[in-house]
């Protein structure tokens, strides 16, 4: 059986220590063998496996590089989610003014709905904004900060406090569309079943499903964000 | 110290123009009489963070070898960095140099 080359084994621990970001693992992966075989090439000794190794060996732990590759990756992640709140909620407002100008056009009664319709409609509208508040200062604040070279405890707790910020965000939205999707409940029933009812239905679908899309990617960087500080700390 | 002042060794090192990452570490060996011999894994994260920065232009290209490998080039945003962070350090470097060598206060100690 053919011994692997060190090169090859080298890249498969690379890669193996990038596969949070699959993407990123495959690039770097061909990036780093053109490197190293460019450095075999270049290696004045001519022992092609002895070149290997100190290609190898110069190039670094596979672990170390992976924990700088790990702060970019994460740097990049957070702006995506930075980005991603103000996409989902300018969707949820579009889909609440959708749902609103359907009911306008189908003259639907929008006179009171009782006290629980009254506070519904006011926590959705204070939530709401609260959403927008917190998702823009989160976004500009992730945005202008610079990805640093390592881990700084600086930037680390810059990501905890855009952490606190996207969850803020999140959980506001939540409520916003909660709220929504109780009034268009009370609404839909109150009035008899027709065709029409997909309309407002489509629309509150629409909402709950950028909120979800949205409540998974802010916990996963709050994982990945958990992981790449504990890997920092060992590295 | 080194650590700190990767940036502008990288971009500083693409200011020659359009390199691929062995290049840019062979670059920086040269330039710096082999002062600089970084472990050569740790340039390919700043090279992908500065691209991502918008300092930085990457594209792939097939070399003579048949590889496909990335080039980096600064952009005009790079440049605009590399001379701000050249200035900085030269001030710097003037304030330590006087201070050192004991001469009259500097101008400018920031």
């Amino acid at each position: 059986m053919a011994e692997p080359g060190v090169i090859s084994e080298y890249l498969e621990r690379l890669a193996k220590a990038l596969d949070f970001d699959p993407a990123l693992s495959r690039r770097v992966r061909r990036e780093v063998e053109d490197h190293l075989r460019e450095a075999v090439a270049a290696d004045p000794t001519g022992d092609g496996r002895e070149a290997e190794r100190r290609a190898v060996a110069k190039f670094g732990d596979p672990h170390i590089i992976a924990t700088h590759f790990a702060v970019v990756s994460l740097g990049k992640q957070a702006r995506r989610v930075g980005f991603a709140a103000m996409v989902a909620i300018a969707v949820a407002f579009i889909a609440m003014k959708a749902r609103l100008g359907w009911y306008a056009l189908m003259e639907c009664p929008t006179g009171p709905m009782g006290t629980l319709g009254e506070a519904l409609v006011s926590i959705d509208r204070c939530a709401f904004w609260v959403a927008v508040l917190s998702g823009t200062v989160g976004w500009i604040y992730i945005d202008r900060r610079r990805i640093p070279t390592t881990l700084t405890p600086e930037y680390g707790a810059q990501l905890h406090r855009f952490v606190l910020l996207s969850w803020a965000t999140i959980a506001a939205l939540m409520a916003s569309v909660i709220s929504d999707g109780v009034l268009t409940a009370i609404r839909l029933v109150a009035a008899p079943w027709s065709f029409d009812a997909m309309i407002p239905l489509a629309s509150m679908l629409i909402e709950l499903l950028c909120a979800g899309m949205l409540l998974v990617s802010i916990r996963d960087m709050t994982q990945r964000t958990a992981s790449t500080g504990r890997a920092a700390r060992t590295a | 110290m080194l650590k700190g002042h990767l940036d502008m060794i990288v971009l500083a090192a693409l200011s020659a123009g359009p390199a691929h990452g062995y290049a840019v570490i062979e670059e920086i060996k040269r330039r710096s009489a082999g002062a600089f011999d970084l472990p050569e894994g740790t340039i390919y994260p700043v090279l992908h963070r500065l691209e991502q920065a918008g300092l930085l232009a990457g594209r792939w290209v097939t070399a003579d070898s048949g590889r496909r490998r990335r080039v980096y080039t600064i952009t005009k945003r790079g440049q605009r960095e590399l001379d701000e962070r050249q200035a900085v350090w030269e001030q710097f470097s003037d304030a330590i140099r006087s201070l050192t060598k004991g001469r009259r206060p500097w101008r400018n100690p920031a």
